[in-house]
Parts: structure tokens; sequence; C-alpha cells
């Protein structure tokens, strides 16, 4: 098996041999392409944050470079070769600010249902040179923007009627545009560069990211407290990407937990939150990916109208060799949901069942598992 | 529609309003010409809340027409706490649908009703085995000395005996009561029961009610859900029911 350390290497060799080929597009003072479309809003430097668009140095239909919805079965390799395509034009620019010329561009491209054919031209050339490590989502070279031009936008209607009416706040912007079929990964774009709510502000994308998915997935549990209980025990297992998940729904109350467990220098570790039909009021150790995995799951709940206990094991393998974002990790659910479940008739056996095809020990799975504890509340409900 | 009822004094308003507050955080009332009720679960469905506030609790009451209205629980309590201790609070529905709320004799807040959402809760049905009655401020403390080891509280009685205990990673406690001491009203049972309650319900509720409900009854079987009724204003009552925790 090969390890993290091999696996990034042979991504960096990859990109250094496109490199050879093309690297006057990557290292230039201008580029021109058709962005898929895509923005970005740094955190770092909050509240004067780096925000800008992403051109890859291609015209013509760019769109899957940036739309993980549309990446279901590519290898990490893949996916990390079209992050690297694109390459990053920024300003510096306070979050309060989302009006001016540039970041009104921004919002149009966002809104835009096609690639948009895009001119930046950067102060100083880009360096194509990346580093690839364990912690952040790659992406390609960065250049400080000059000038910016883009042409032919063409918009959605549901998100310019959100954009346009100031009376809907952020929360129900979001939900309009879900409901509307728009993809998260768009409605976060939007979220990010200030097209939604009352008050508007910048918002760097990873907590956009966050923020969309714990919106959706909190109204999504709304309606389904209103559900009869699920009545078997039902367990989904899907991988991809170096990530292995299983999904065990049961007969309750709406109760969600996910338990992580990662590899480092050989040692196991593990993180885990949970919630109760209250919801969570606390930041979740396993952030991003507890919001993206509830929506995932309450999709499928929401869909069949019915209401369960979930928990959920989401393993991460040494070949997850380079985080690409917490998208897989709502990709990676929606498609578990998606397979033909087995059902059995015991929550021990369905544990046991999700524990099967994960490295780890079912036992070792419980005892970070707050539900078993939880289960052994009655509702008022039970003695109607 | 003439819908108006005043309090005396503000406390047990705030009492019931802060009972609420513990398990929800939007409450519809119903209000008829017998008086003011509340009924609501918590988003979990562990704990319910069944209150009844009969007109003759009031200093003043008028209710021609049954009525709903809808509170968002945190707006409401921020108001009724402007109140002093004697301060009367008065309360009617404005023709725009904005609730009228009269704190002492000259503050008038008008505040914004929510649409109610509330359904038919129905109420539990338990045959109970067991009652013990004691003071409120008696009960708070035994959930204080059993929280220093322990989530969830056991009651269990035998005869005309009683005791509370909790078990934790770090130890466990047991308290005895005795009939006929001051603080302990009643103690009686057709039948042996014990019943383990989670004290992250119990506390709250408990503290929110607060030295207001004097004397409380505890009504409960084994493994089933246990009923405790709070007094208020002499007349009207809060019903907090909290089901079980199991071995399973």
């Amino acid at each position: 098996m090969s390890t993290a350390k091999d696996i990034r290497r042979a991504i960096l060799e990859k990109w250094h041999e496109n490199l050879s080929k093309y690297g006057n597009l990557f290292s230039s003072n201008s580029v021109s392409g058709s962005s898929p479309p895509s923005i970005f809003v740094g955190s770092y430097n909050y509240p004067k944050v780096f925000v800008g668009p992403m051109v890859p140095p291609i015209h013509g239909d760019t769109s899957f470079l940036d739309t993980p919805e549309k990446w279901e079965g590519k290898s990490l390799e893949e996916i990390i070769n079209f992050r690297l395509n694109l390459i990053r034009g920024v300003k510096k620019v306070s979050i309060n600010q989302t009006d001016g010329r540039y970041i009104e561009n921004l919002q149009e491209i966002t809104m835009s249902s096609k690639p948009i054919d895009s001119d930046l031209q950067f102060i100083k050339n880009t360096s194509a040179n990346i580093s690839l490590n364990g912690e952040s989502a790659p992406f390609g070279p960065i250049g400080e923007i000059k000038s910016a031009k883009f042409y032919n936008t063409s918009a959605i209607k549901s998100i310019e009627k959100v954009f346009y009416d100031k009376d809907f706040n952020a929360k129900d912007a979001v939900l309009h545009l879900y409901n509307s079929g728009i993809d998260i990964s768009k409605i976060q774009k939007c979220f990010s560069i200030g097209m939604l709510g009352e008050k508007r502000k910048l918002v760097p994308t990873k907590w956009s990211i966050t923020a969309t998915d714990d919106i959706i997935s909190k109204s999504l549990t709304d309606k389904i407290l209103n559900f009869s209980l699920i009545d078997s025990y039902k367990v989904f297992t899907y991988a991809h990407l170096g990530n292995y998940f299983s999904v065990v729904l049961f007969p309750h109350r709406w109760i969600y937990q996910i338990i992580e467990a990662w590899y480092s220098n050989d040692i196991i570790g593990f993180g885990s939150d949970i919630e109760d039909a209250r919801g969570i009021n606390y930041a979740p150790v396993t952030a991003g990916a507890y919001f993206a995995a509830k929506l995932g799951v309450t999709e499928y709940l929401l869909k069949n109208n019915i209401q369960s206990g979930v928990i959920i094991f989401r393993e991460i393998r040494p070949e997850y060799a380079i985080p690409v974002g917490v998208w897989q990790v709502r990709e990676g659910i929606r498609s578990a949901m998606k397979q033909i479940p087995i059902i059995t008739d015991t929550l021990d056996n369905a544990l046991t069942l999700a524990s099967n095809k994960t490295s780890i020990s079912k036992s070792e799975w419980i005892s970070k598992c707050n539900i078993m504890k939880l289960i052994h509340q009655k509702t008022i409900a039970d003695f109607f | 529609m003439t819908f108006e009822a005043k309090t005396s004094g503000s406390d047990d308003l705030k009492a019931i309003i802060s009972a609420i507050s513990t398990l929800v955080e939007e409450a519809t009332f119903v209000a008829t010409a017998e008086g003011i009720t509340f009924r609501g679960m918590d988003p979990s469905h562990v704990a319910l809340i069944d209150i009844s506030w009969p007109n003759s609790a009031f200093e003043k009451y008028e209710c021609d027409s049954d009525i709903k209205f809808g509170v968002r629980i945190d707006e409401f309590s921020k108001l009724i706490k402007r109140a002093d201790k004697k301060d009367s609070i008065e309360i009617s529905i404005s023709e725009q649908n904005m609730l009228l709320v009269t704190v002492g004799k000259n503050k008038k807040y008008k505040m914004r009703l929510i649409e109610s959402s509330a359904t038919d809760t129905p109420l539990p049905k338990i045959p109970y085995d067991s009652k013990i009655i004691l003071s409120s401020s008696r009960f708070d403390k035994i959930l204080g000395d059993v929280q220093v080891v322990s989530d969830y509280l056991t009651i269990h009685t035998s005869d005309s005996k009683a005791d509370f205990s909790g078990k934790g990673d770090s130890g466990e406690v047991v308290i005895e009561l005795e009939k006929n001491t001051d603080e302990i009203g009643e103690i009686s049972s057709k039948e042996d029961s014990t019943g383990t309650y989670s004290l992250e319900y119990l506390n709250p509720v408990v503290k929110a009610v607060g030295a207001n409900a004097g004397q409380i009854t505890c009504e409960f079987s084994s493994a089933k859900p246990i009923r405790i009724e709070f007094k208020v204003a002499n007349i009207g009552r809060i019903h907090f029911y909290l089901a079980p925790r199991v071995e399973s």
C-alpha cells in the first residue's frame, strides 16, 4: 500500500511534468480562460481578505473543474489536477465591502449558468511553485490582480431573485436556492461572495461551506421531526478517495452522531460529535464534515418521509493523502445513501455490519459512540 | 372577541414562562373561558409540560371565545422580567394580532405573535404506584447532591420509605428520606418502584419554578415517566412529565 507521502510525491511529479509542457501558462503575468465559474474568498488576514475569481488557462466548458457534484468516481489525482488548473486571482478587500465594481463583477460571474470567458492581468508573474501538504485543500498558482475582465454572463433566475430581493434573510435565501435545485457548491459561492441576506458581507469560502450545509441540514431536520420512525435497522456503506463511510439508521427520534477515525503515524485518532432533536449547540470537533454528512443523510430521510437515529462511521485512510475539501464527505454520504442497504433487526447487528469493512474494531467504534448511552432514554411518546 | 387576563403579582407568570423555556423556544397558549393552558414537549420528546392556570387564579379574567396565541419564549420572558415582584401583568391581544402586555401601572408593551404550530399532544397514560410530596427547596438540594457524582437520579420507594441515588464514573450517592419531617409531606407506594431520570431535564425546571412552588408532588412507577406537580398561585399547576432511562 502506498503511503500518504508516496501519493503526494506522485501527484507533485505529475504536476511538474505538466509544467514542463505548459509552464508558461502557469507562470505568467496574465491568464485567459473560462472561469467554471469560480470564486474564492480566503480567510487569511480576516477581516481584510483575499478575494477573486479562479480561472484555468483553458477556454470552453470548464464547469467540471469546480463542481464537486459532478466528481463521483473520480480519483484523488484527477480531482487535485482539477484544482491545480485553477489560477486564483486575488485582491485584498474588506469583508464589509460587497459593492464596487470588482465585487459586483465577481457576483455576476457567480450567478452565471455557464463558464465565463475571463482575462486577468497580474501585478507580477504568478508562481507555479505550488506545494501540497496534508492540511489545506490545494489550488493552483496565485496572482495579485491588476485588472480583470469578464465577458457575457447569463444569470440563473433563482439566484438573481434572491440577489436583488434584499428582504430575504440569508437563511431563507439559501433555502430558496436549495429548493430551486441549485447545487450546494453554487449556493456556497453566492453565500461567500456576499450575495445573500439583508446585511451582506464576504464570507471566507471555508466558513461559507459549513454555514450552507448547516442551514440546509437544519431545515431538513425540522421537517424530518414530523415523520414517523423507520421500522428496521439499515446499514449503508460507501468508499471513495481513501474515505470509508458506514451509515446506520435505527428506529429512534432524530439523533445523530458522526465518529471519525484517522491514522497519524500509525496511531488512530478519533473525533466525534452528536446532536439530538434540539440540534447541536457547540462547534463540532469534526467541523465541516459534521454538517456535510448531516446534509447527505437528512436528504435521504426527507426523500423517504422517514425519521431515524443516525450513526456514521468515517474512516480516513492513509490513501487520503491530500484533503480535497468537505464536499467529498457530503458527496460520499449522498452516494452511500444511494446504495442498497443491508437490513437487520438489532442495533448491535447493524453496528457489526457497519464496522466490518473498516480496519477499526466494532468495540473501538462503540467506545466512542455516545448514542449507546442516549438510547437508554425513553421518550414520552413511548407512553401515549 | 374579548380576551384579558390580569395577574396580581408577577412571580407566577415568571415561574411558568421560565419552566416552559427549559423545554421549548416557541409556545402556543390556549385561552378559554375557564383559563389559560399550555402543553408541549421538548424537541427530543423526553419531557412534557402541561400547565393549567384557571381563571380564578387571576385578579381579573375575561375570555368570551377560545383563542390560541403563539409566542417566542425568549422574547416573552425578557419582557416579563421587566416586572417587579408586586407588579401586576395584564395580557390581551390587539386587533393587529399583537400581544399587549401591561406591566405594573404604566409599562405597555406590544409583542409580535408567531404562527401557532401546536398540534394536540396527548398525555402519557400511567398508573402511578408511588408518590412523594416534599418541599421544592429540599428536592432542589437532593438534585444538587446527586449531580456531584451522576447525570441521572434514581428514585426508589418501598412502603413509606424513599431514597434518591446516583451513580457515575467517580462514585455514587444514596440519600434516604424519612417521612414526618417538615420537609417531607408524604411518601406512599402501592408497589415498590424504581425510576431513573435525567438531571439534564430535572435540574432546569426545578430551578426555574424555584421557591415559588412550595410543596411539590412527584408521582412515578417503575420504568415509567415521572410526573412532578408544581402548584402555582395556589390553584394553578404545572405538570412536568419526564420519560425514564431504562437498561435494555
